[in-house]
């Protein structure tokens, strides 16, 4: 590999474009995130696994990642429905549910927080009709699971739907001719074909959950080991000024957020063997 | 990491004939999606005006204008109007350098321009007080030198920067890569200079795309709540925000003023949802 | 297409001098030889046609011409004057795009202007000027009502003229095509590249394009150059590649080619149960060879009209359109050989699935050694 790669190419600018590009990139991501990184080597081997360990700590693990599983898990599916629903039925406010599908991107997480949090309250809208039948929501590890179901939501859509639309649809009238009825189509060739984005929107969804914060304080309660979220407990810490052990658990969340990063870009290879 | 919010190219609604489900399934699929989203989306969306307009219009327009809210749509503005700028032209100069040239460490370059999306909002706000904090690196030269970065304005445009450095690169980067180099050739061989050619014939293609990425930007930097929330340290009508001052209102249990305020942020929501869906159209029609 | 009445591109210098010299040119692309050693003179005013398979080079090559690669070796030089290191803007070569590159957010007219108004403020022609000029330009492309339409409202045709309109308007030196037709139709296909040998007529423009088409190369070109494996395997004039084929690769590019597989030995060829002449391998001693036979060249006979028939069984009789193709077996060496004949030719035989006939190749051109193809 010699370095004279731009010479492929007449147009002008590779040099001070990814020039710029990688020195922004350093400024505004890299630097300030190796920060972190040294901060916590900075930590003995023993402090780091005591803090990362404690049992408060190891209670918010549960419940976050625990919720945030569940939630991508409800979205897979609903997802899957909707993306199915939206790319392949024809019916009236179509475009609107469409458009609407991406709220969660655009509504800041502290509107959506407060919203849920008054929703599903007692007296909330929705809280209401839940509340006679012993279902409480609001200030429980319930409502983390449905704040993470509302930020989670689009990503298993939005990765689905462009494979269900791309479809050819002589696969299915293939599989007709070849005599599967519809369920079998869908189970043997269609679903096979939407896993690796299904499972791509999962990890997003997943991921996502997992680092939430905003639309998730204001309806958890924020019981200590019981409805307390690693990013909740990562500010708490900071407000002790326990600046160590802030980062700690920070390093362990941004380990989590990096395995899922690989494993989304390794969905994606897998999901492209296929392609021409 | 390449599909949250990417370009959706459509093509015509497919099946039918034989190969329809029956019209009760098809009804029922309909009914079952509806009421997951109607549950998700339109109740809570609904609930913010009606919560808003709880204590009548008058007080709905008192919570907008008072003092306090009033410095927190400003900074609000005014951290958008640095950060949005900022990573347009670092998105723009990136997907240049991406899409058009072909060197070594491409992919990864672009899953570092991802990064800021698999942080938590949380981490994002604490790497800059371990940068700024007076623990941090730099905390005690700009001490010494009273400097204020971190609680103060600098370091909220800094955590917005942050969280929304990915969103017009990635708009743009396939975007850009699926129009190829042809046109931009052509453009030379024709004897147009550089910058002729990106404002001339790279521009017009990508610019529903930018403004896409532009409106989905803005979103994020006026909404961001859990990075802001670190780094501001909540100093009333100094370093609030309107997501803090939301904040601030909900925990004080004066929820109309709560919701008052944060309709303002609902309302952007939609307007950005209306500018994202019409520049969808738009990018559709133009791929054709 | 045709009646055309006006000369509309007569403003510019006919035939301006402008002969492309290549020497030496190598280009790389990481471990692959995309050209290798190429030497070639395009002589002022030709219409020259680089034919080959993909991956021959001949598209790098003619980027090479235009500037938009740079070779890793050898120079280019533009009426003897060294353009290698010219930049693209300033070579002043007008180049067609396979997909044409149409910048799809301006109008026809404005595609074709684009060359025009970004020229700088002192040689750009004023407003009326370039208006002139494209309404010229869109007369001679016979477009001139679809001024106001963007490319994706053209067809496949319109887009290349508009492509070809745009490259001219800047009155180009050389005028570089690259697969000009390989997007069309067939039939639209044929109608227009007789409508750019006869543009080329009229403007002499100095001129290359690159096809993998050996029909298109051979009705269009005044000169064929064909390559393969980044090299030049013959270039000549139509006739001189067809007729004389240099190399058995040439002889299998253009046109149906038969086998006759044997060998050689001091002059005589003993292929495929023929025994012929074979004057040119003179020298050679028992090497293997092979004979190369147009379909066309092969005559089908009842009767042996001389020692170099052989007896072949009729397989297959297909009637294509004006041709009848013939396949048949050899009896002798098992081979299968095609021969075309003409449709009176076939009525007078009137051939039967299974029969003996006798097959005599009228032109045959041999090959020794371990030709691989």
């Amino acid at each position: 590999m010699n370095l004279s790669l731009k010479k492929h190419s007449v147009l002008p600018g590779f040099g001070p474009t990814l020039g710029y590009t990688v020195f922004y990139l350093s400024l505004i991501v890299l630097i300030p995130l190796s920060a972190l990184i040294f901060k916590t080597a900075g930590l003995t081997w023993g402090e780091f696994v005591a803090t990362v360990t404690a049992p408060r700590v190891v209670a918010s693990y549960r419940v976050t990642f625990g919720a945030a599983l569940l939630a991508a898990a409800v979205n897979a599916v609903f997802g899957v429905l909707v993306a199915w629903v939206l790319v392949r039925y024809r019916f009236p406010g179509k475009r609107l549910f469409d458009a609407l599908v991406d709220l969660p991107f655009a509504l800041p997480t502290a509107v959506a927080g407060i919203t849920l949090a008054t929703v599903y309250s007692g007296g909330g809208w929705i809280g209401r009709y839940l509340e006679p039948h012993g279902i409480k929501v609001a200030y429980t590890p319930l409502g983390i699971l449905v704040a993470m179901v509302f930020i989670g939501l689009p990503f298993v859509v939005r990765t689905v739907q462009p494979v269900l639309e791309e479809l050819d649809a002589e696969i299915e009238e293939a599989a007709a001719c070849l005599g599967a009825n519809r369920w079998q189509t869908f189970s043997r060739v269609l679903f096979p074909t939407l896993l690796p984005s299904l499972l791509t929107g999962f990890a997003l969804a997943f991921a996502r959950a997992v680092g939430e914060y905003g639309s998730i304080i204001f309806i958890a309660g924020n019981m200590p080991m019981v409805s307390e979220i690693t990013p909740l407990l990562i500010i708490t810490k900071l407000e002790q000024y326990d600046f160590a052990g802030a980062t700690a658990i920070a390093s362990v969340m941004l380990l989590a957020s990096f395995i899922v990063l690989l494993t989304v870009n390794l969905l994606q290879k897998w999901s492209r063997r296929f392609a021409e | 990491m390449h599909v949250t919010g990417a370009l959706k190219i459509k093509k015509g609604q497919k099946g039918g004939g034989g190969l329809a489900e029956p019209a009760l399934v098809r009804w029922l699929l309909i009914a079952v999606a509806l009421a997951f989203l109607g549950l998700f989306l339109v109740v809570p969306l609904a609930a913010v005006f009606t919560q808003a307009l709880d204590k009548g219009v008058d007080a709905y327009f008192a919570a907008l204008r008072e003092p306090d809210a009033l410095s927190a749509i400003k900074l609000t503005l005014l951290t958008a109007a640095i950060s949005v700028p900022l990573n347009l032209i670092f998105g723009v100069v990136a997907a240049w350098a991406i899409s058009k040239f072909d060197f070594p460490g491409k992919s990864f370059l672009i899953t570092l321009i991802d990064l800021p999306f698999s942080v938590s909002p949380v981490i994002s706000g604490l790497i800059y007080v371990l940068l700024f904090g007076l623990q941090g690196w730099a905390g005690p030269w700009l001490s010494a030198h009273d400097i204020k970065i971190l609680f103060a304005v600098p370091g909220i445009v800094l955590a917005t920067i942050f969280v929304t450095f990915p969103f017009v690169a990635r708009e743009l980067i396939p975007l850009m890569e699926a129009q190829g180099k042809d046109e931009e050739e052509a453009a030379m061989v024709l004897g147009a200079s550089g910058l002729q050619t990106f404002f001339r014939v790279t521009f017009p293609n990508i610019r529903w795309g930018v403004l896409y990425g532009v409106i989905l930007c803005n979103a994020r930097a006026m909404g961001e709540f859990g990075a802001v929330s670190v780094v501001s340290g909540h100093v009333r009508g100094y370093t609030n925000t309107i997501p803090l001052h939301v904040e601030i209102l909900y925990n004080e249990y004066n929820y109309a003023a709560a919701f008052a305020v944060a309709s303002l942020l609902a309302l952007l929501a939609l307007v950005t949802l209306v500018v994202k869906t019409v520049a969808e159209w738009k990018i559709q029609e133009e791929t054709m | 297409m045709g009646g055309r009445k006006t000369r509309p591109y007569n403003n510019r210098v006919k035939g301006t001098d402008m002969s492309i010299e290549i020497v030496s040119v190598s280009k790389n692309f990481g471990q692959f030889a995309a050209l290798d050693n190429v030497s070639l003179t395009v002589p002022s005013g030709e219409l020259v046609a680089l034919l080959g398979p993909s991956g021959s080079g001949k598209t790098t090559l003619l980027r090479i011409i235009a500037g938009l690669e740079t070779p890793d070796g050898g120079k280019i030089l533009f009426n003897g004057e060294e353009a290698t290191d010219r930049h693209v803007r300033e070579r002043q070569v007008g180049f067609v795009f396979q997909h044409y590159a149409l910048f799809r957010h301006m109008t026809v007219f404005d595609n074709v202007a684009f060359g025009l108004t970004v020229k700088p403020r002192k040689e750009r022609p004023g407003k009326a000027g370039i208006r002139d000029k494209v309404h010229e330009l869109l007369r001679l492309i016979q477009l001139e009502n679809l001024a106001d339409r963007y490319p994706s409202q053209l067809s496949g045709g319109q887009r290349q003229r508009v492509a070809l309109a745009r490259a001219l308007a800047v009155e180009p030196q050389v005028l570089l095509l690259d697969e000009p037709f390989g997007a069309l139709d067939a039939k639209v296909r044929v109608e227009l590249r007789r409508w750019l040998r006869r543009l080329h007529d009229e403007i002499h423009v100095t001129s290359v394009f690159v096809t993998h088409d050996q029909e298109e190369a051979l009705e269009v070109a005044d000169r064929i150059v064909v390559m393969n494996g980044g090299r030049i395997e013959q270039e000549g004039t139509p006739g001189e590649v067809y007729d004389r084929p240099a190399t058995p690769f040439v002889f299998n590019f253009l046109g149906n080619v038969n086998l006759f597989h044997g060998r050689v030995h001091n002059g005589l060829a003993r292929l495929g149960g023929m025994e012929l002449a074979s004057p040119e391998h003179a020298a050679t001693t028992d090497s293997p060879a092979v004979g190369y036979v147009r379909s066309h060249d092969i005559e089908v006979e009842r009767l042996p009209s001389d020692s170099s028939a052989v007896a072949a069984e009729v397989r297959h009789v297909h009637t294509v359109g004006p041709l009848v193709r013939v396949e048949l077996l050899l009896s002798e060496s098992g081979e299968t050989v095609e021969a075309e004949l003409s449709r009176d030719v076939a009525d007078r035989l009137r051939l039967k699935t299974g029969e003996t006939v006798f097959a005599r190749p009228r032109k045959l051109k041999v090959f020794a050694g371990d030709y691989q193809i």
